[in-house]
């Protein structure tokens, strides 16, 4: 092979190369895959005294409806807010001191395990931190 | 040197003294050591009841066949006390008689029920066998006889997920059931009911089987009357709602099962509104009358359900499109959920037949289906632009380097 026609076979190369990949990535956007959104892992519930005891607060935890409760003895707890089992959005019932899916009427207590109803399994708990006077909910790693 | 011998033999000794000491002390059961040396049909017994909870707790072959355990000797250990293989018409009552004396019962386990006999005896299985037959379940028939594990376990013939296999044993022959007037095919309704759905595909060991609806040891069927409150026990929030609905007093003057009526039983199907007027389960033409007010009204409502349902799951599919495209939609998403929410609680309120309360749940829903609109049109408009700008700027980058090659190659033909 002669030393030019080497020289454009390697420009060839290499020209195609860069073509391909400046394109794929395009293409990839264009056509992107299915991929799962990132989950938020810590996010502001509310602000120290925002809630009274025996209270419950629903708010975004990313995607998804979380509860905040400030028990009637003054300890915060979070869950999940989404019901076990058609995923509706579960509130916290004063009355009882429980939480309770308007859908079925499936109650959890405040360690989210079920006492009565169709949910199948507990809520989701999350963990709850005051810094200064807000509060955070995050999910617990691991 | 003599010394140090004389004391290596006496410790080799009293080792040798201690472990037959400790060898005597282990009860003997030579039923096992025999019957697991002869044919499989006397061996399989003896191999089953070493994972026994009776054998677990301590008791051997003599606590239900009578006999010496202990005795080497066919003719010793057949002694007096020796029963052999119970008669059908004797099981319950030799179980009872450890199973129902809290005496006895409570030395195991302090919590343990005690009733399970007299639950028995008022049974349809127990009345038949107080006149009896012995072709009914017998306690031996659900928990099996050599083998038996706590229902805790996964193996044991009560675990959840094997109970209707065990009630099917009787329940699934057809000859069997056509002596007591009872169809055949309950067990294989059951399996293709929501409840077993949720049992087996998903793994919840919280959805009923036979047993929960029936009873166990005083397994009945419900009554017509108590049906609803069967069902309550797990779908407390059907039940109060059609107890305060308009339902209630023309269900009870008819003698017609609640929950049943709409739902059936045993191929109980997941709910949905197909069971509405002109749906394709049309469940209201069993009383009503197709021309009636509330049969339009019910089918007005089932058009309004559909119509939401379709609205939701256009709404879903748009934001999952949308998230692909890698655009940040958790908003949408949290809003997505509680439109959904507002809607399973309007479908879960047919059942107080409140019209206004129905449509007031669905035009929240819809409220909130209008904002995700918002959202979603602003999130699409978002895509594209990051779409189009893309597009237009790699075209300008190969134009770039179209517009460099060919000024290159100009300047290569200049040069002389």
């Amino acid at each position: 092979m002669k030393r030019r026609k080497f020289f454009d076979f390697l420009l060839g190369g290499a020209a195609l190369g860069t073509f391909i990949s400046l394109f794929y990535p395009v293409l990839r956007y264009l056509i992107p895959p299915p991929s799962k959104e990132e989950e938020v892992q810590r996010t502001k519930a509310a602000s120290v005294g925002e809630l009274t005891p025996n209270t419950g607060k629903i708010f975004r935890f990313g995607s998804i409806p979380a509860l905040l409760v400030f028990t009637a003895d003054g300890t915060y707890k979070a869950f999940s807010a989404i019901c076990t089992h058609l995923t509706c959005t579960v509130g916290f019932d004063s009355q009882t001191q429980t939480i309770l899916c308007p859908c079925h009427n499936g109650r959890f207590d405040l360690e989210g395990r079920v006492i009565s109803g169709p949910p199948p399994r507990p809520l989701d708990p999350l963990e709850v931190e005051i810094s200064g006077e807000e509060i955070f909910v995050y999910r617990k790693r691991g | 040197m003599k010394r140090n011998l004389n004391q290596t033999l006496g410790l080799i000794l009293c080792f040798f003294i201690s472990i037959n000491w400790l060898f005597s002390q282990t009860k003997k059961n030579t039923c096992l050591d025999c019957h697991l040396q002869l044919e499989e049909k006397l061996a399989s017994p003896a191999q089953a009841f070493k994972i026994d909870i009776h054998a677990n707790y301590g008791f051997d072959c003599s606590a239900c066949h009578g006999g010496n355990s202990e005795k080497e000797e066919l003719e010793e250990a057949k002694d007096k006390s020796f029963k052999g293989i119970p008669s059908r018409q004797d099981i319950p009552k030799l179980c009872a008689s450890c199973h129902s004396d809290p005496n006895i019962m409570r030395r195991y386990n302090p919590n343990i029920r005690v009733d399970q006999f007299d639950l028995y005896l008022t049974s349809h299985h127990g009345r038949a066998w107080t006149k009896g037959d012995t072709k009914v379940a017998l306690c031996t028939d659900c928990h099996g006889a050599h083998g038996i594990q706590s229902a805790s376990m996964p193996q044991s013939l009560t675990f959840a997920w094997n109970i209707a296999a065990t009630c099917g044993r009787c329940h699934s022959d057809n000859n069997l059931m056509k002596n007591y007037g009872l169809p055949g095919q309950q067990e294989e309704d059951f399996r293709a009911s929501v409840h077993a759905q949720a049992l087996y595909e998903k793994k919840d060991l919280s959805a009923p089987t036979c047993n929960d609806c029936h009873g166990n040891h005083g397994a009945t069927p419900p009554e017509v009357a108590s049906v609803a409150n069967v069902c309550r026990q797990c779908h407390p929030s059907p039940a109060s709602l059609f107890s305060r609905s308009p339902h209630k007093a023309a269900f009870d003057e008819a003698g017609i099962a609640e929950c049943q009526a709409c739902h059936g039983h045993h191929r109980i199907e997941p709910p949905d509104y197909e069971l509405l007027p002109k749906g394709k389960k049309d469940v209201c033409l069993q009383c009503h009358n197709e021309n009636s007010r509330s049969y339009e009204e019910g089918s007005n409502l089932r058009e309004k359900f559909m119509a939401l349902d379709a609205q939701l799951e256009k709404v879903s599919f748009k934001i999952e499109k949308i998230a692909q495209q890698g655009i940040e939609i958790s908003e949408a998403r949290f809003l997505s959920q509680q439109a959904q929410s507002e809607f399973l609680e309007a479908r879960n309120l047919i059942h107080s037949l409140s019209l206004a309360e129905i449509e007031k749940k669905i035009k929240e829903s819809q409220a909130i289906i209008e904002k995700l609109s918002t959202l979603i049109t602003e999130a699409e408009r978002e895509a594209r632009l990051r779409k189009t700008g893309l597009i237009v700027a790699t075209l300008f980058l190969f134009l770039l380097a179209l517009a460099l090659w060919l000024k290159a190659r100009q300047l290569r033909r200049k040069r002389p």
